[in-house]
Order: C-alpha cells, then structure tokens, then sequence
C-alpha cells in the first residue's frame, strides 16, 4: 500500500498545516514565529518530497522537523538574548477568543514556563497522544529521558498550576486535585 | 474542564488522571491560521521558479564556458596545425635549397672536371 502511494504536497499541507502550527506555536509561544516555523517545515518537506514514502512517514516526518525547527528557533532566541516570556507576556499569542477556556488558557501559558525537554515531551504526549515510544522517536532521545521529562513536566506543572491558578481554583478546592506534593 | 475535584480526594491516580485530561483537553491542535496554506504555497512557487532561473542561469554558463572552451581549444588546434604547416612548408624549401645548391656544386665539380681533361 505504502509503495503505491504518492505524496501529495497540498494534501499534506492541508492535513498537518494544524499540527505542525501547534507544535510550533507550544513550543515558541510565538504565533509569528510558530507561521514561519510552519512554512519552513513544509517547504523543507516540499524538497524532500521523494523520499517520503507513506502518510505515516509524512506524519512523523513532519513532527520530528517541526519539533527541531522549534528546538533551533529557541536557541537562536537565548543566542539572540531575547527573553521569551516576556514577549508571551506582551500578548504575542493567541488572542483570547480563540482558547478553548481560560483554564485552559492558563495551563498552556504555563507549560510555556517549562524547560524545552519537558515542555517538548508534555506536547507530543498531550497535544498529539504519542507514546513515550514515539515521542523518544520523534525527539530522538533515549526513551528514559522521554519518561523522566514527562513525569517531571507533568509534576512541574501541577504544582505551577496549584501556585498560579488560584483564580480558577474555588474555595477548598483545587485544579483537578492537582497538589504540589502529589 | 473547568470541573474541579476537591483537594482531599483519595485517589491521587484520578487526579492525576483528571489533570492529565484537563491538560489534553488545553493541548488540542489549533487552527492553522486562515492564510498559512495559500503563503506556503506561494512560498513554494517562488521558490521553484527561482530554481528554475537559477539552473537555467546554470545552464547558460555552462554553454558559455563549452563555447568558450571550443573555441580555445579550436584557436589552439588551429595554431598547431598552422605551425607544423609552415615547418612543413620551411623544411620543403630547405630540401629545395639543397637539392639547388646540390645541383649547382655537380655542375661545378663537372666543369671543373672538364676543364682539369
């Protein structure tokens, strides 16, 4: 089936423009910066077009170099000295109408805040419902590493969550009973 | 997602679960943005068409330099085939200038043997 199959580029781009937009954009925090990341994910798959060989390979093609995209697009930012959150801050994301809830809102706010390996791993396992498996295949990383980022993430996050979204936690009740020592 | 537990809950498992659902539930894709398809693909087109100038570019300097090269490596046939032409032509006239000079010193030698009789 796979051999028989010709990639076809505006499928592909109109199938996974979504997901390598968010990966991009959860990762940078940068809408801007996530649409050029996009353009140069799919423009670099347009070259290498050929070798793609399935509609999964196109996938996991696609995630592993918008992820990598995303990972260089970081480091040139520290390089540049540019302080990200700052910029999160200035409300260079997503405008509000478009979240799903400010709960929700809120938590990817605060995942932007994670270090990139926890952030990275807590993306693909959330956002695209990965294995860890296919997650230390995507990032190429050891799969301990993946399993460790996204157990301390997951921690890491729950407890920036217990600390910062006090306005979303009623009385005597907390964010999905999330506990920083839990 | 905005259902929240209470903090003593039992289960520290479903709250795990129940954050890792809110958590999922924050995390869906978003949209691409509404021109992000069409700046693709003109991004694609511009960048086939200035691949194409450039191998046409490509092209056209290699036809310059096969040109260029004929015609030295023609200039330089032409040198070497004009020079062993007129070496040819030098070493006739050195033959015939023998064979002259040959022919006068017999007429020579034949008057002087008449002349000695």
């Amino acid at each position: 089936m796979a051999r028989n199959w010709q990639p076809d580029f505006e499928r592909l781009v109109d199938e996974h423009q979504s997901m390598v937009f968010s990966l991009a954009w959860r990762m940078t925090a940068d809408r801007g910066l996530a649409e050029e990341i996009a353009q140069d994910v799919f423009l670099e798959l347009d070259s290498h077009i050929t070798r793609i060989e399935s509609p999964q390979h196109a996938l996991f093609w696609l995630r592993r170099v918008a992820m990598s995209r995303s990972a260089d697009a970081l480091r040139r930012r520290r390089v540049r000295g540019v302080d990200l959150w700052i910029e999160i801050e200035e409300n260079h994301g997503a405008p509000q109408e478009e979240r799903s809830s400010p709960l929700g809102a809120r938590l990817e706010q605060l995942l932007t805040t994670l270090p990139e390996p926890q952030r990275a791993a807590l993306v693909l396992r959330y956002q695209e419902d990965l294995t860890p498996e296919e997650i230390a295949a995507t990032l190429e990383s050891p799969l301990a590493t993946v399993k460790s980022n996204l157990q301390r993430g997951l921690k890491l996050l729950r407890a920036k969550a217990e600390c910062n979204l006090k306005d979303y936690v009623r009385p005597g009740k907390s964010l999905g009973g999330a506990r920083a020592d839990g | 997602m905005d259902e929240l537990k209470p903090m003593n809950e039992p289960e520290s498992i479903d709250r795990m679960n129940e954050f890792e659902n809110q958590l999922r539930q924050a995390l869906v894709r978003r949209p691409a943005p509404p021109g992000l398809k069409r700046r693709i693909l003109d991004q694609r087109n511009l960048r086939r068409t200035a691949r194409f100038h450039s191998r046409v570019v490509l092209w056209q300097r290699l036809a310059a330099c096969f040109v260029l090269a004929a015609a030295l490596g023609g200039g330089l046939t032409w040198r070497h085939v004009e020079e062993q032409r007129k070496g040819e032509a030098a070493r006739e006239q050195v033959l015939t200038a023998l064979r002259i000079t040959n022919h006068a010193l017999n007429e020579v030698k034949a008057r002087l043997a008449v002349r000695d009789e």
